[in-house]
């Protein structure tokens, strides 16, 4: 069950790769790789289940706030054209 | 079959991400490969390097090279690619050095086929001092966890070095970046 | 069958179903605005369901509050991600998709 899950999921981020890498703009490719790390953050979860080892739980928490600085950095580059 | 389609992703976004030539767009790819890099470690059980992966791979490095894109320019330089490409010889010397890549990968592959299988108890690097950490480091050290023992207390002065060697080059970097205020 | 086996069963197939309609939603939609949609709902949604499934499967313990909490913050960050992403790229100029007029399609 946990790992058709998996799978369907990790199907829907190949749909999201081809947006990554063709998307005309850069913000598509943010969008892309935004909806890519939620993804990895349910994936990561699911293969805490798969594996029996719910410890993967932590990462994944890790995982959720990091790709979020990413994006934020990255919007407040285009927005403001500077980090400071 | 999650293993062949993260290890699929990784060589797609390590392409993209070399051929891109918006350098903004490069950095968000390279993100996306560290995410998925991260995942392949948690896939071998290696949670301390898929820690730092998520951590400084995804988040710090991204960080900081959109800092550096704001303090330089966004695009390439125009280099005179298309020249470059066309001319006759110039396109022998660039198939000369494919072919040799393509060996030197190949010869490299072949020599993975003798290494001891993921996991293998028996591996040389397993039978060493691997067996004496996992048993003693807890009695010896008093750490649960045994990469921590390795890198904290084993390894101590070997760490030391290291953190001094990375704390001189964040001084050297922030001495050398800092924005001077007008006197 | 244990019922709660089946409700993770039925929460998981929801999960997926809107994450795939999803991610083909953020590769058929014309511009950025509209691939903002599924970027942003049904998305999150669908990762809402799945973890709720996992949740579920594991009752009660350190386990699912660990999981409560990704999805709390799931539920906060990705609208917000999404808004900050649509505000960046108004204020550079990136001009709505619009239906050409005079074409039937």
């Amino acid at each position: 069950m946990f790992e058709i899950a998996a799978i369907v999921i990790v199907l829907g981020a190949v749909l999201v790769l081809y947006r990554a890498i063709k998307g005309p703009r850069v913000y598509d490719r943010a969008l892309a790789v935004n909806v890519m790390g939620t993804k990895t953050v349910v994936l990561l979860a699911l293969m805490g289940f798969i594996y029996e080892r719910p410890h993967f739980l932590d990462i994944a928490l890790v995982y959720a706030l990091i790709t979020f600085i990413a994006t934020i950095a990255f919007l407040k580059y285009r927005e403001t054209g500077g980090l400071d | 079959m999650i293993d062949f389609m993260l290890l699929f992703f990784l060589v797609i976004f390590a392409i993209a991400a070399i051929s891109m030539k918006d350098l903004l767009s490069a950095v968000m790819i390279f993100s996306a490969y560290s995410l998925i890099m991260a995942l392949v470690w948690m896939r071998m059980n290696a949670v301390d390097v898929a820690f730092t992966e998520a951590a400084v791979g995804a988040g710090i490095t991204t960080v900081l090279l959109i800092a550096a894109l704001s303090r330089t320019k966004r695009r390439e330089e125009n280099s005179p690619q298309s020249e470059i490409t066309n001319s006759k010889s110039i396109q022998r010397r660039l198939l000369l050095s494919l072919i040799t890549v393509i060996v030197t990968g190949a010869m490299l592959v072949y020599s993975t086929i003798d290494m001891p299988d993921f996991g293998d108890p028996d591996a040389p690097a397993n039978l060493h001092v691997a067996a004496r950490y996992i048993e003693k480091s807890y009695e010896e050290t008093g750490v649960v966890n045994f990469v921590t023992a390795v890198l904290a207390s084993y390894r101590g002065y070997d760490t030391l070095g290291e953190v001094v060697v990375i704390f001189t080059a964040g001084v050297g970097v922030v001495l050398l970046l800092r924005r001077r205020k007008e006197q | 069958m244990d019922i709660r086996a089946i409700i993770t069963g039925i929460l998981l197939a929801l999960g997926c179903f809107f994450i795939v309609v999803a991610s083909i939603g953020i590769v058929r939609f014309p511009d950025f605005y509209s691939r903002m949609h599924p970027a942003g709902k049904s998305d999150t949604l669908g990762q809402l369901l799945v973890l709720s499934g996992l949740m579920v499967y594991e009752g009660f313990s350190l386990v699912s509050v660990k999981l409560l909490i990704i999805i709390v913050f799931i539920f906060i960050v990705n609208p917000t991600a999404t808004h900050a992403l649509a505000k960046a790229a108004y204020v550079s100029g990136l001009k709505p998709w619009k239906k050409e007029k005079g074409k039937n399609d």
